[in-house]
């Protein structure tokens, strides 16, 4: 009993942890750049592609693509931001005009990214076996590679949380968050800001990846799925708040376990219910601001 | 007045000539416009995109992609209508893996461009849609991709649709029921997905398996975005079933193959399809996938001509590009095709279909024929096949075997790949 226990909750925490990483980058995207990015999925892909490219091309090991993969991404994104964002920014005449622009815009980013993807790589699915071995834990087993996901998961959100709290740029990016004009007024250079988040999204986003090709096969049309499960996680965890996504990542793996534990085919189902009974009890998600 | 008739009649004769001869140029061409058809224009829907097209671009694509412009270099198929090759012309369109779209696509093909002939859509549920429509357009429709166990009971009234691919029933689990009740199984734990494929896998093993004494301890369905399989496996785990069937499509069977080495999971047969067949797979999973049992036709140890086509279809290519299951079956059902037309000696759909219904061809196979719509199980040469030294043998049925059946398979390799 106990040791079912222990899968069921163990199994949903790794699965959670990956989720986490993925709304945790959505979150700065939408929540505090306010583009609702469509696209963020594709980043996942693109991390996850390079990543068993490196490892089956030039044997990389694929942690260490953690180290190419999350910074190419954060260029990119801020690149991304400079340029298409900004613009649309400057010539949306309100925030909420933006918003839907935005991610107009960002459907347009997807169907470019995963079609370069698509001929670049094409659409065979992709997988290496990497640390696929088994680990007891008190009698419950689970693979060496998914535990090592959980554990960078929790690594880099935490890394994260306190770059958020302790650093100055973590600052203005929660000044941002909260309200973007009057941190502009007060000083924050908030083109650069949003352009920060943005990159700072489609690395977390590869890294995300990279963590996935560990565990999951991939191929070019992955992205989208995961980008579902992020908008949900996202407003579950509340708009904005980055220990609101990691919380709410977890607790999505938790209960997708819990509900494919008896039948695997209602575990998407059941994250739609919990997104709609959010939407009718606690619009603000679980750590939002009301 | 003089002058004016002179002239009128000069005129006269001037228009007369210059009409007769436009008018007999006219009317020899109007039987030749009837008759000058230029090229054979064959209309696709295909799953380009979207999750099917793993399975569409390693599967019938290399194939039409090989075979006609095979064709064509020879100048096309011969038609005695015309008297000469017409060389063949495909258009196909992306269904982006859905049926819906694939269904209007289909129509378009038919009603819009009016294409001379179609060609199939790719999966179970796109043959068991798309047979309907090209049969009440009286298009002759030979299937690729995709199972027929459901639409076999409705093929008598689908004259015009030919399945070539062989299926659970048709005859691979059968066969393999056989190899592993031989081997000594009793038990067996079964996933599948949850989609006309899985179900129509899981009920005929539900038949056949008791029938060589194996009892089935456990049957799980997933959905097709299902992420973890972890729960899954360890149940297949707990159950210490012999045998563990995976009959999904590569999404799945993929991390499952994956999971069940972390989780220490090795059944004494593990069996997962479509997906092992692909090269992918071994190129995935490399020397993991030793004993691994999938389904299949053909090794080119078995003739001359399965050598051929292999050579043919995967020398200088990647090894991704493999599919022991389908290929040789989709190469016969286009040399049929062709056969048929040049036997016909035209292209009328009924005059073809009647050939293909009744009449037996040589093909990549050898003696090829359809049998009540879907191609005959003895014209099979093969129906399991196992990885084995890195090599996709075939070991069922026996008579057709390059290899005898590893029970109970190696244990997994240790460690990272």
């Amino acid at each position: 009993m106990l040791v079912t226990f222990l899968d069921i909750v163990i199994a949903g925490l790794l699965l959670g942890g990956l989720y986490a990483l993925i709304a945790m980058g959505l979150s700065l995207q939408y929540g505090v750049a306010r583009v609702l990015n469509i696209s963020h999925g594709e980043f996942i892909m693109l991390g996850a592609l390079t990543t068993w490219a490196f490892y089956t091309a030039f044997d990389i090991n694929p942690l260490a693509a953690l180290a190419i993969c999350g910074p190419l991404a954060f260029i990119l994104g801020f690149i991304i931001h400079r340029t298409l964002y900004k613009r649309l920014l400057n010539s949306s005449g309100s925030l909420a005009l933006f918003e839907g622009n935005s991610m107009l815009a960002s459907f347009g980013l997807m169907f470019i990214v995963q079609n370069l993807a698509l001929m670049f790589w094409g659409p065979e699915i992709r997988g290496y076996s990497y640390l696929a071995f088994p680990v007891d834990l008190a009698g419950a087993v689970f693979g060496a590679n998914r535990l090592v996901t959980l554990g960078f998961a929790i690594l880099i959100g935490l890394t994260f949380y306190f770059f958020l709290t302790r650093t100055r740029i973590g600052k203005a990016i929660r000044a941002a968050a909260q309200d973007p004009a009057a941190a502009g007024i007060m000083g924050v250079d908030i083109n650069n800001v949003l352009a920060i988040c943005f990159g700072l999204g489609a690395a977390m986003a590869a890294i995300a990846g990279m963590l996935i090709s560990m565990s999951y096969p991939v191929h070019t049309g992955m992205g989208l799925e995961y980008t579902i499960i992020a908008i949900i996680v996202v407003v579950l965890g509340g708009l904005g708040s980055i220990p609101g996504s990691f919380i709410g990542g977890l607790l999505l793996g938790l209960i997708g376990s819990i509900v494919t534990y008896f039948e695997p085919g209602l575990a998407l189902a059941a994250y739609y219910v919990i997104f709609i009974l959010l939407l009718l009890v606690k619009p603000t998600g679980l750590m939002g601001k009301s | 007045m003089e002058d004016k008739k002179r002239l009128t009649r000069r005129d006269f004769l001037k228009v007369a000539a210059v009409g007769t001869a436009g008018l007999a140029g006219a009317c020899s061409q109007i039987p030749v416009t009837g008759k000058d058809k230029e090229k054979i224009v064959v209309g696709m829907s295909r799953p380009l995109s979207g999750p099917l097209a793993v399975i569409g671009d390693s599967a019938f694509r290399p194939i039409y992609e090989t075979w006609v412009p095979e064709v064509n270099a020879e100048g096309g198929i011969y038609v005695e209508e015309y008297g000469r090759k017409l060389p063949i012309e495909l258009i196909v369109y992306d269904d982006k893996s859905d049926v819906g779209t694939m269904t209007r696509l289909t129509e378009k093909l038919i009603v819009e461009d009016k294409v001379d002939f179609l060609w199939p859509a790719s999966g179970t549920s796109f043959v068991f849609a798309q047979a309907p429509i090209a049969n009440k357009y009286g298009y002759v429709l030979i299937t690729a991709e995709g199972g027929a166990t459901s639409i076999k009971d409705m093929l008598p009234s689908l004259p015009f649709v030919f399945v070539t691919l062989s299926f659970s029933d048709w005859y691979q689990l059968p066969v393999l029921a056989e190899l592993l009740g031989e081997k000594g199984a009793k038990t067996a734990y079964i996933v599948y997905i949850a989609d006309l494929h899985g179900i129509e896998y899981s009920g005929v093993a539900g038949i056949e398996f008791p029938k060589q004494g194996i009892d089935i301890i456990g049957v799980k369905s997933v959905p097709p975005d299902i992420k973890d399989l972890s729960q899954i496996i360890k149940e297949a785990k707990a159950s210490n079933a012999d045998v563990f069937c995976c009959f999904a499509y590569p999404d799945q069977v993929m991390p499952a193959t994956g999971t069940s080495m972390e989780l220490g999971f090795n059944p004494k047969a593990w069996v997962g399809g479509p997906c092992v067949n692909f090269g992918f797979y071994h190129t995935t999973f490399g020397p993991a996938a030793e004993g691994v049992l999938g389904f299949t036709s053909f090794s080119p140890k078995q003739s001359a001509a399965a050598k051929t086509l292999a050579d043919k279809l995967y020398t200088g290519k990647p090894e991704e590009a493999q599919d022991w299951w389908g290929h040789p079956l989709y190469w016969a059902g286009l040399e049929i095709w062709k056969q048929a037309i040049e036997k016909a000696g035209t292209l009328d759909q009924a005059k073809i279909r009647d050939i293909i219904a009744t009449e037996k061809f040589q093909t990549v196979l050898g003696e090829t024929w359809f049998d009540n719509g879907l191609l005959a199980k003895e014209c099979h040469t093969g129906e399991i096949g196992q990885w084995q030294n890195g090599v996709y043998e075939v070991v069922g049925p026996k008579n057709m075997a390059t290899a005898d059946t590893v029970y109970p398979k190696p244990e997994w390799p240790t460690g990272g790949g």
